[in-house]
């Protein structure tokens, strides 16, 4: 039922309560007073006030003070009055129903009010509750993120010790257990990574830093893959060192996961490049391979995690370097973009904030 | 059982070279996993006399007092009490090279513990000859006699530098560097082989002056490699360590 139809039938229904208190107070008129005929309006008045809200309340008590006046005071069935107090009681009557209809109106929404602000309190309160769980929750994550990486890296350091230890008595077999406790050891670190870059956690702090310093720390970092001595490292013709600023530690990140991309996906013999230039605000990191490229439908899904399926991943990665690279340039402003090289492969370009620094003596 | 006054000898130079021969007295392995402590036991058995191990922070500092090792490996995840500890109880009366064991992969704790006093870190999982090579670079930092910057010539390949003079010479040519570049080229060589943090670079650098010129350090140190290496993005010399410092490393 809509509003308005809810309210003529209230309407409707006090006034057939008005015309029968009208009709029981007729039948009794003569051993009635004034102040009786008043108080049972009043009643009527206050109950549909308290019923129906404060229109109905209102439309009431001018009813029935028209019928108190039209049935009640003499002379009867018409609305002049011949005594002054009847009139002085009618007045009060229709004063009192409305200030009684109104003050009800008031406490009512008072209380309406009181319940809605106790609903509101109480979800408040619920959300505070599920926002101090979800905080629970994350630390506990970050506890659990913690332990598991430590209590992975443990027997990971056993398992690796102890098959160098095997391979130094002879035992060529070994040193495939090296390496695969080392890339599980990487998967460890790209899982937890890629954890914290989906809750925006990872730890960043801008720092002013020189490309050179970058670079040796990323071919550090690939030094023992396939084709890393071959790597071909441009700098600016400008013998001024270029600087950014960026969070090392992410950077590396970044820059070390596309050179260890390019490194898997280039051909045996063909040098990856890697040249540093400043382009506007931007330090520019671009790594680029003769590999087989990426498809162009591919390249939507490119930098999602896991996306091994595609002819970037697989090849002893773990599907999500591409993932991390991006998310770790991006947590400190920066981007990595791919894009076709000309002539065939890739070149996967990463954009740090570049700064400016002053002659330093 | 070697006397103190014996393992405290320093080496003369030949005996450093190369393929480390000389036996050194003790080295304690403190790490509560007896699987770890018994494949750095053999990995380390071979370039010392002794190896003793220690599964807590407690036993560690109570071996170390008894025993006074010539060099301490610590992990950091000790049952009884944190790593820093253990660093800070043996700084109280040793200088005994200590390289730090850590599981996580968080850089802030490994500032910690170089600023605490520890000489380098590893991170677990690591391979053991990779451990070896900085235990024997340790060592060797521990028995040479520290330069202190102002004192003879350092031939380091085809780099001479003469503190006393302050000048470098680089294939026979001289290098011209700045007054900060200076101050760096001394902090390292003074601090060679051991892991310097930023914060040690800082002061090490500019003393108690702050300000402008310390968050330039890292370019500093490219403008000095770019002047003192063959090639400034493979470093032979000043080795970065991602987020923690730089090492300068002399032996190679």
């Amino acid at each position: 039922m809509t509003r308005s139809s809810r309210l003529v039938a209230g309407l409707v229904l006090w006034v057939v309560i008005a015309a029968v208190a009208t009709f029981v107070l007729w039948t009794f008129r003569g051993s009635l007073d004034e102040a009786h005929f008043a108080l049972a309006y009043l009643l009527v008045v206050l109950g549909a006030s308290a019923r129906e809200g404060r229109v109905v309340g209102l439309v009431l008590a001018v009813l029935c003070f028209v019928l108190f006046n039209f049935f009640l005071l003499p002379p009867y069935y018409s609305l002049a009055i011949e005594d002054t107090l009847a009139w002085w009681v009618l007045v009060a009557f229709l004063v009192t129903g409305t200030v009684a209809a109104e003050l009800l109106y008031r406490a009512q929404r008072a209380v309406a009010l009181a319940e809605q602000r106790a609903v509101e309190i109480e979800r408040l309160a619920e959300e505070a509750r599920h926002v101090e769980a979800l905080r629970e929750a994350d630390r506990l994550k970050d506890a659990m993120l913690a332990s598991v990486s430590h209590d992975l890296r443990t027997p990971l350091t056993s398992i690796r010790a102890t098959a160098a230890e095997i391979r130094a008595e002879g035992n060529e077999s070994a040193a495939i257990i090296e390496e695969e406790a080392e890339r599980l050891n990487r998967f460890v670190t790209d899982l937890l990574d890629l954890s914290r870059i989906r809750a925006d956690a990872l730890p960043t702090e801008a720092e002013i830093n020189a490309a050179d310093d970058l670079i040796g720390a990323a071919l550090e970092r690939v030094r023992a893959l396939p084709g890393a001595e071959l790597i071909d490292v441009r700098l600016p013709a400008d013998p001024s060192v270029p600087v950014g600023r960026f969070d090392f530690v992410q950077a590396l990140r970044a820059l070390g996961n596309l050179l260890e991309n390019a490194l898997r996906h280039s051909p045996a013999g063909t040098p990856v490049e890697l040249e540093v230039f400043r382009s506007g605000g931007a330090l520019v990191f671009e790594v680029r391979d003769r590999g087989p490229g990426v498809p162009r439908e591919h390249r939507e899904r490119l930098f999602e995690p896991f996306q091994t399926g595609s002819p970037r991943g697989g090849a002893g990665g773990t599907g999500l370097g591409l993932a991390i690279a991006r998310g770790a340039a991006r947590a400190q402003g920066g981007d990595v973009e791919y894009r076709p090289r000309e002539g065939g492969g890739s070149v996967f370009a990463l954009r740090l904030p570049a700064a400016d620094v002053p002659g330093l003596s | 059982m070697p006397e103190d006054g014996e393992t405290g000898r320093p080496l003369a130079p030949q005996e450093l070279s190369d393929s480390f021969p000389s036996m050194s007295a003790a080295v304690l392995v403190v790490d509560d996993e007896p699987h770890i402590r018994r494949a750095l036991r053999n990995a380390l058995a071979g370039d010392f006399q002794r190896v003793l191990e220690a599964a807590s922070a407690q036993e560690a500092v109570d071996l170390a007092a008894a025993h006074r090792p010539d060099i301490v490996i610590l992990d950091l995840g000790l049952p009884d009490r944190p790593g820093q500890w253990v660093c800070a109880e043996l700084r109280k009366w040793s200088s005994v090279p200590i390289i730090v064991l850590s599981a996580h992969h968080g850089e802030s704790e490994k500032i910690r513990l170089l600023d605490e006093g520890a000489d380098d870190y590893v991170t677990k999982p690591f391979s053991p000859a990779e451990l070896l090579a900085r235990v024997r670079a340790q060592l060797r930092r521990a028995h040479t006699a520290e330069p202190d910057g102002a004192g003879a010539s350092v031939t380091i390949g085809d780099l001479v530098i003469d503190p006393g003079a302050r000048t470098v010479r680089k294939s026979g040519e001289d290098v011209h560097l700045t007054p900060t570049e200076w101050e760096l080229l001394r902090a390292f060589l003074r601090h060679a082989g051991k892991t310097l943090t930023h914060r040690q670079l800082f002061q090490a650098v500019w003393a108690t002056s702050s300000g402008d010129p310390q968050q330039y350090l890292r370019v500093y140190v490219a403008n000095l490699r770019r002047k003192l290496e063959p090639d400034a993005v493979r470093p032979a010399l000043i080795i970065t360590e991602p987020g923690v410092g730089y090492r300068f490393e002399t032996g190679a």
